[in-house]
């Protein structure tokens, strides 16, 4: 099969679809209460620092995934297990986006639908993509992210213009706040969402130079952080502090208070379909990571194939993994704090680390 | 392959044989003077110029008129290679040797030498007949721009891009398709300029073809299009030289099919069919405008419907207070969902519309018009539609009116009920999942290899001069790069320039 490669301009689409996912809509790191934006960029830098290590064992193993080059340094008997964990966290990641999508919709206007046809609904189109293959996919996200960024510049406009920015609500910064802030960013903001990049290292082996891969990146990372950091502020500007952090959807909550003129008002359809555009891609992408790792640990020759068992895996979890919303939640808390730091953050770290000794041993190749 | 025999007698009765006596093709029969040969002529009435038979014929002839001075004209094979001599003096000469050869030169309009003794016959080309002259174009209007057309002849077809573009890097390609049809097939394009490998992959799927008949080229189209079960189009139709002369100069290739006036273009993108001639000839900043209106156009007879039915069932919410009230009182005697009242008007529409164009043209206009008010009217009248869902039809069918290539059109008209079915189950949700899948689709569409988005996905920065928007024509001064299939390396069309000579 030929090798699909992807340009520069594709993975920054990705890359920016993925982080903004659901991190838009949804309220992150709540520790830090007012102080949200300036922790989402204290988390920044970080973020930047693990592209940088996914970025360094991609240009080790240029033709591997993580799975391949976890088993190249650390041995098959230590490193195969590991990449077996990945399958789980891909999907269960992916399944917990679709779950929250889910839910704002029945939220908001489909009270009458049964969660699982909501679903199911977006996994068919999320298994016909991933069976097009990542080309596809990624051409897709390209004209998405304008669309992204169009919707993202009306709901500025909107929000601004109808006078609701209120600044006295992020500031003044105290001291404390800064420590908050910071507590927040690591490792809760640093985690999710930007070291959900993990799944990336999956897709970094389509792109034919590793300079591209590496500023393209750092570029697209930067440039959502800030965007991201942007919008919190405008949401707890709007909002408040209080309301900001018992909101589900802060950004929905945001939304539906613009009224311009009696006739620009209820544009909370404009932040429902940021969030199914955000949820399709980060889901995609997440499925697709799940489907290459098991891919490179089963030896399917096709990837492709796979895409319909793990699109019906991650649809079943979706709903049946929380009995509600708040447990979902809840649950989200505790896989974040103790796998999904180690799975993003830790287990590359310590490939690198391991991958570096090695290397300066001469024990590699 | 059977070939001529020497005996006249026997090739006239094999061809009348053959041919099943059919009237139409005349054979004359001469014997010469000098040496009592028998000569034949061969034509096909109709697809000859009857003057330039005559003077082909009679030049042939002229050797009895010599009277004496050939005294060594005595044997058939003396006459032959006088007549091929002749021949080569009045039009372009050649020795057919087989009938499968002979045929085709009848039936392309030759006429036909047979002598007596000689197994091999001589061709002239005489075709000629009734052919439409050129006339306005009737499906591509233009304020602006050429009025011309192409015609049912290839000949002209050819002609009148050729008269556009007097370089002799204009390179045509003819080959036979069809077994039965044996219809003409010309590619047009520029060498030098056109993507070669588009080229080639085109030229080999033209030659896999392998059918009995090519009647217009929308055969060739279904049969070289990479993605059947697709809704979109991925290859331009177009009945103007015009069109044609632009998008060759941009390095497209041109398929000219006979008997057709509209010409196909490959390779596509999505946005070309969105694309009219007249937007080069108007100033930029109107181009643009209208280019804009088009694909609103394109959003509202797509999403029209089925936005309004989404909004009405699932996100009342969403539509303004007062509007809502005023929509409401307007359903309230209408018995149906919002859904089957669309799908009843567009349905309607439809109807009105195909009546229109197959009824006989005096009275299609009327049933369109009447179709459409008397049914409109009355249907709100009755209280079966409400006007507000009158009002969305109608801007909706206008909205598809606008796409100014009518495949493109005709897909859209298709694509509008999936997206309304979809729209009244799921609502806006659904509407975005099928967009997903659609956009998806299209990314995955080629035509000739090339992706089928192509400014858009993959994102190709400089082409956007010419996508969406029009630039000034000072600033396109590179044609519009089409991307190959590796995605990284761009052909080499920048030799040429457009537009001023002095840029750059």
């Amino acid at each position: 099969m030929r090798k699909e490669l992807i340009s520069a301009n594709q993975l920054f689409a990705m890359i920016i679809l993925f982080e903004m996912g659901t991190a838009l809509v949804v309220p992150i790191g709540l520790e830090s209460g007012h102080a949200v934006w300036i922790s989402i960029l204290l988390a920044l830098p970080g973020g930047v620092l693990l592209y940088l290590i996914y970025s360094y064992l991609y240009q080790q193993y240029p033709n591997m995934i993580i799975s391949g080059y976890t088993q190249r340094i650390l041995g098959r008997f230590l490193g195969w297990p590991l990449s077996l964990l990945y399958i789980p966290i891909f999907m269960y990641n992916g399944s917990r986006n679709l779950r929250e999508a889910g839910d704002l919709l029945i939220a908001s206007s489909y009270d009458q639908t049964p969660i699982f046809i909501i679903n199911a609904m977006m996994i068919t189109a999320v298994i016909y993509v991933l069976n097009k293959g990542l080309e596809v996919f990624s051409r897709t996200a390209e004209i998405y992210l304008l669309i992204i960024l169009g919707m993202g510049l009306i709901c500025c406009f909107v929000v601004i213009a109808a006078g609701l920015v209120e600044f006295e609500n992020l500031f003044p910064i105290h001291a404390k706040d800064w420590r908050d802030a910071l507590t927040s960013a690591y490792p809760s903001i640093w985690t999710f969402p930007y070291g959900e990049l993990v799944c990336f290292t999956t897709i970094l082996p389509h792109i034919n130079k590793f300079r591209v891969a590496q500023r393209t990146g750092i570029a697209a990372i930067i440039l959502s952080g800030l965007l991201l950091s942007f919008t919190h502020a405008i949401e707890i500007s709007v909002l408040g502090t209080n309301i900001y952090a018992r909101a589900t959807f802060p950004l929905f909550t945001t939304i539906t208070l613009v009224n311009l003129a009696n006739f620009i008002q209820r544009l909370d359809a404009l932040v429902i379909l940021t969030l199914i555009i955000g949820v399709f891609f980060k889901m995609t992408i997440y499925c697709y990571a799940a489907m290459t790792v098991t891919a490179d640990l089963f030896k399917v020759k096709d990837a492709r194939k796979l895409a319909v068992p793990i699109g019906i895996v991650v649809l079943f979890s979706s709903f049946i993994s929380a009995e509600n919303y708040p447990i979902h939640l809840d649950e989200g808390k505790v896989f974040m704090k103790y796998i999904l730091t180690y799975m993003c953050a830790a287990v590359p770290i310590l490939l690198f680390i391991v991958h570096y000794i090695r290397k300066c041993l001469g024990l590699l190749r | 392959m059977m070939s001529i025999s020497s005996s006249l007698t026997d090739n006239l009765d094999q061809l009348r044989e053959r041919l099943g006596n059919s009237p139409d093709i005349i054979i004359r029969k001469f014997t010469l003077m000098s040496a009592q040969i028998q000569v034949a002529a061969i034509y096909v009435e109709g697809l000859i110029e009857k003057a330039v038979v005559e003077e082909f014929v009679g030049h042939m002839m002229s050797i009895d008129s010599f009277d004496g001075k050939h005294p060594e004209i005595i044997s058939a094979k003396d006459i032959f290679a006088f007549m091929k001599e002749k021949a080569r003096n009045v039009s372009e000469e050649k020795i057919i040797k087989d009938w499968d050869v002979l045929f085709e030169a009848l039936f392309s309009g030759n006429t036909i030498l047979l002598i007596d003794g000689i197994g091999e016959a001589i061709r002239g080309n005489t075709s000629g007949g009734e052919v439409r002259s050129v006339t306005e174009a009737t499906t591509q209007v233009a304020i602006r721009g050429s009025k011309e057309s192409f015609t049912e002849s290839l000949g002209t077809n050819l002609s009148l891009v050729r008269r556009k573009i007097k370089s002799p890097n204009l390179w045509i390609e003819t080959m036979k398709i069809g077994d039965v049809t044996q219809t003409n097939v010309s590619l047009m394009y520029i060498h030098g300029i056109v993507n070669d490998k588009a080229l080639q992959a085109l030229k080999k799927k033209l030659q896999a073809i392998d059918v009995d008949a090519i009647l217009e080229s929308g055969y060739i189209e279904q049969l070289i299009e990479e993605n059947v079960f697709s809704p979109f189009p991925t290859l331009y139709n177009t009945e103007r030289p015009d069109s044609v002369a632009g998008n060759i100069l941009e390095g497209r290739v041109a398929i000219f099919v006979d008997g057709t006036p509209f010409v196909l273009i490959a390779p596509t993108s999505f946005f070309m069919f969105f694309h009219a001639v007249e937007d080069y000839y108007q100033r930029f900043d109107i181009s643009t405008f209208i280019r804009l209106l088009r694909f609103m156009c394109l959003i509202i007879s797509l999403f029209g419907p089925a936005v309004f039915i989404a909004a009405l069932n699932f996100h009342q919410e969403m539509i303004p207070t007062s509007l809502l009230i005023n929509l409401a009182s307007q359903r309230e005697g209408v018995p149906f969902p919002a859904f089957i009242e669309a799908l009843m008007m567009e349905v309607t529409f439809e109807i009105i519309r195909e009546a229109g164009i197959r009824m006989p043209s005096p009275i299609g206009q009327t049933v369109s018009i009447i179709g459409g008010l008397v049914l409109g009217q009355a249907a709100v009248q009755a209280g079966i539609i409400s006007p507000a869902m009158v009002i969305v039809v109608s801007l909706t069918g206008i909205s598809s009116f606008a796409t100014p290539a009518f495949n493109m059109a005709l897909s859209i008209r298709i694509l509008r009920f999936t997206i309304m079915f979809v729209a009244a189950f799921m609502g806006l949700y659904g509407i975005s999942i099928l967009l997903f899948i659609l956009i998806a689709h299209m990314c995955s569409l080629r035509s000739l290899g090339f992706p089928y988005m192509s400014p858009l996905g993959p994102f190709i920065a400089e082409n956007h001069r010419d996508s969406i928007i029009r630039v000034p024509l000072k600033f396109m001064s590179k044609r519009p790069r089409l991307v190959n299939q590796k995605n990284i390396t761009r052909m080499a069309v920048d030799k040429g320039k457009r537009g001023d000579s002095d840029e750059s």
